[in-house]
């Protein structure tokens, strides 16, 4: 059984890596630090809002534009402030082999396995998952994104008859260290289903 | 002696890059390609073309930032002054970048890396690939913009010893620390024809962007004298621009159809087609830095009549090529003498000469001096680079030093918020597929 653990300022990795006989359990779980800096931003937001609502209802009988358009700047620094943090995103690529009696009788071996799982929990307790199937997986690849003000890695996958990339991690940005074992399991992941077909 | 020599990290920048074609594209494409082949570190960054955006690696794994930067004038991106700092901070960091080298005087992506590249301390290189004039608005303002980059610049180089006089009185830099770097041509693409054309009529071929700047306006006088003077002379003109239209008029006016061939926009990679069709190369440029486009067709054989004009007369030896006033009668003149020396011309020996004097591994060669020389000049702090902005006028040179302590500001509040080790510094590529390899 083989585990890994990484830390960065903002992300912490955890691999869980066990082989059985009959299934291979390959887990890797990136957990994102909350920025107290943001929590703060968000509740200086809410308050902003709070502040201007409290002051409409005040000024009730006294209502001009300013009070709408005050109210609308006060839902719109609370919407930009807003902060939703993912707190975990897990990538779940365990294969399942069938019984080692198969193989031994010469039966073409069939490859029994749940797809790869993309899984994202955000704090407030909502878990968003994807699944892809193994064989539409043609590459993972690590690819670099410019934007206009910075450059970073993403982890994609290119899939068949598909021309848009998935994204492994869609909001986040997790640095190229944690990226790579990640890239890795998937490129093992998906070698192995190209030498089951093979076997067919 | 060869192994020693120091290996640089060097951003070359400009807004002029592939899938553009011209003399600059080609100029930092070679470069890049032959620095690399002696073991530099070269990355290149330009601006988004259409949806070629982000990076992309071309021959020999070079590397080109297309930064999504829409161009708003000309293929220039939009002047912004501080609005690049981030995006060109990062790609310093995060590719470990010791020398920037910008091209091209036009690009206003290449004053702001410069400027941005100074700021946090990076050594810089300035090429310059054109003549300017002194006189009109234009000039005035992009001279003013040159003094800016160039006040605080450890060297720059010139492709001609014309172009240096240029530059240096147009910046006000000092001419020691210009050097003077030719450019060159790829020998190995454009050679003769296999076969020798017959002299019973003489073609001449003219391959240029119509404009007025490339004397297409000389070429509607000159041709149907030439038409006239030499039955057996006909012309092949390849390009575009505004002013095809003036030489389809000549063309119906004076009933040439028949020796006037017009090719329209001609690609790259068919010019040499064009050329070895050709016994004559015509240049009527009214003002040249260098022009790669004689070196050219003297590549692949052909004799070439030009405008004597800025760094044209450096470019070639007398015995290939024949000079003329930017008039229309000196250069009838000039085709005439050229026409007589035909005889003469052995394309295969042109094309032998031309790669014994031109080379882009000797242009990387020198170039490679320039940053060595760079590299050795001392590190100044803030404070004692910005007196360097206050010669370049009375309200100018105050204006660019705010411009250079507002700069330095946004860099210092961008490290406290985004320090440089939170950049991840990127692994060469070829370490990474040998990973890959592996896997």
């Amino acid at each position: 059984m083989k585990n890994g653990r990484d830390s960065h300022d903002t992300y912490k990795y955890v691999r869980t890596d066990t082989s059985t006989l009959d299934k291979v359990i390959d887990v890797h779980d990136v957990y994102v630090k909350r920025s107290k800096l943001r929590v703060l931003f968000s509740y200086i937001g809410r308050l902003i809002l709070l502040a201007n609502m409290s002051l409409l209802l005040i000024e009730k009988d006294k209502l001009s534009i300013v009070s709408f358009w005050r109210l609308f700047l006060g839902v719109v620094s609370a919407k930009l402030l807003q902060y939703k943090p993912i707190k975990k995103v897990m990538v779940d690529g365990s294969v399942t082999f069938p019984p080692i009696n198969y193989i031994r009788s010469g039966v073409a071996a069939i490859h029994i396995e749940r797809p790869p799982l993309f899984q994202s929990l955000t704090d407030c307790g909502r878990i968003d998952r994807k699944f892809i199937q193994m064989g539409k997986i043609l590459k993972p690849v690590l690819n670099e994104c410019v934007t206009p003000v910075t450059c970073y890695w993403s982890l994609v996958l290119v899939l068949r008859d598909d021309d848009q990339l998935a994204l492994v991690f869609q909001k986040l940005q997790p640095p190229i260290k944690i990226l790579v074992p990640v890239w890795k399991a998937l490129c093992k992941s998906t070698n192995l289903e190209d030498h089951s077909h093979s076997l067919k | 002696m060869e192994e020693s020599r120091r290996k640089h990290r060097i951003l070359m920048v400009s807004d002029f890059f592939y899938p553009n074609f011209g003399g600059v594209e080609s100029h930092i494409y070679y470069l890049s390609q032959c620095l690399l082949k002696r073991g530099h570190k070269v990355v290149i960054m330009s601006h988004a073309y259409g949806n070629r955006t982000g990076v992309r690696y071309i021959t020999n794994n070079l590397k080109v930032y297309y930064i999504p930067w829409r161009p708003f004038l000309m293929q220039n991106t939009l002047p912004t002054f501080y609005l690049t700092l981030p995006i060109i901070r990062t790609i310093l960091i995060r590719e470990k970048i010791s020398i920037v080298h910008g091209h091209q005087a036009f690009s206003t992506l290449c004053h702001e890396s410069l400027m941005h590249a100074r700021t946090m301390g990076c050594k810089v290189v300035f090429t310059d690939h054109s003549l300017y004039g002194f006189a009109d608005p234009g000039s005035i303002h992009m001279n003013k913009i040159l003094q800016f980059t160039l006040a605080d610049i450890d060297h720059a180089i010139c492709v001609s010893h014309t172009s240096k006089e240029n530059t240096v009185l147009r910046s006000g830099i000092k001419p020691e620390t210009v050097f003077v770097v030719p450019n060159a041509v790829d020998t190995a693409m454009f050679t003769p024809a296999p076969t020798q054309l017959a002299r019973d009529e003489v073609v001449i071929v003219v391959i240029s962007r119509l404009v007025y700047r490339k004397g297409a306006d000389l070429l509607v006088e000159v041709i149907p004298e030439v038409c006239r003077l030499f039955p057996h002379v006909r012309f092949i003109i390849g390009g575009d621009g505004p002013k095809r239209v003036r030489l389809e008029e000549m063309r119906e006016k004076f009933s040439l159809q028949d020796r006037v061939e017009m090719l329209g926009a001609v690609p790259h990679s068919q010019v040499r087609s064009v050329l070895i069709s050709g016994h004559i190369f015509l240049n009527s440029s009214l003002t040249e830095a260098f022009c790669i486009a004689i070196l050219e067709a003297a590549s692949c054989g052909l004799l070439t009549v030009s405008t004597r004009v800025g760094g044209v007369p450096e470019v070639l030896p007398e015995d290939m090529i024949v000079l003329a006033e930017p008039a229309p009668q000196d250069m009838v003149r000039a085709i005439e003498q050229a026409i007589d020396m035909l005889p003469n011309i052995d394309p295969q020996i042109m094309h032998s000469r031309m790669k014994s004097y031109y080379s882009w591994h000797d242009v990387a060669k020198r170039t490679e001096i320039v940053y060595d020389c760079v590299m050795d000049s001392s590190n100044k702090s803030i404070l004692e680079r910005l007196p360097r902005y206050l010669i370049c006028g009375a309200w100018a040179g105050k204006i660019f030093c705010l411009v250079m302590i507002v700069n330095f500001i946004l860099w210092r509040l961008l490290e406290f918020f985004q320090p440089a080790e939170s950049i991840e510094e990127v692994p060469d590529m070829a370490s990474m597929c040998n990973h890959e390899d592996d896997n």
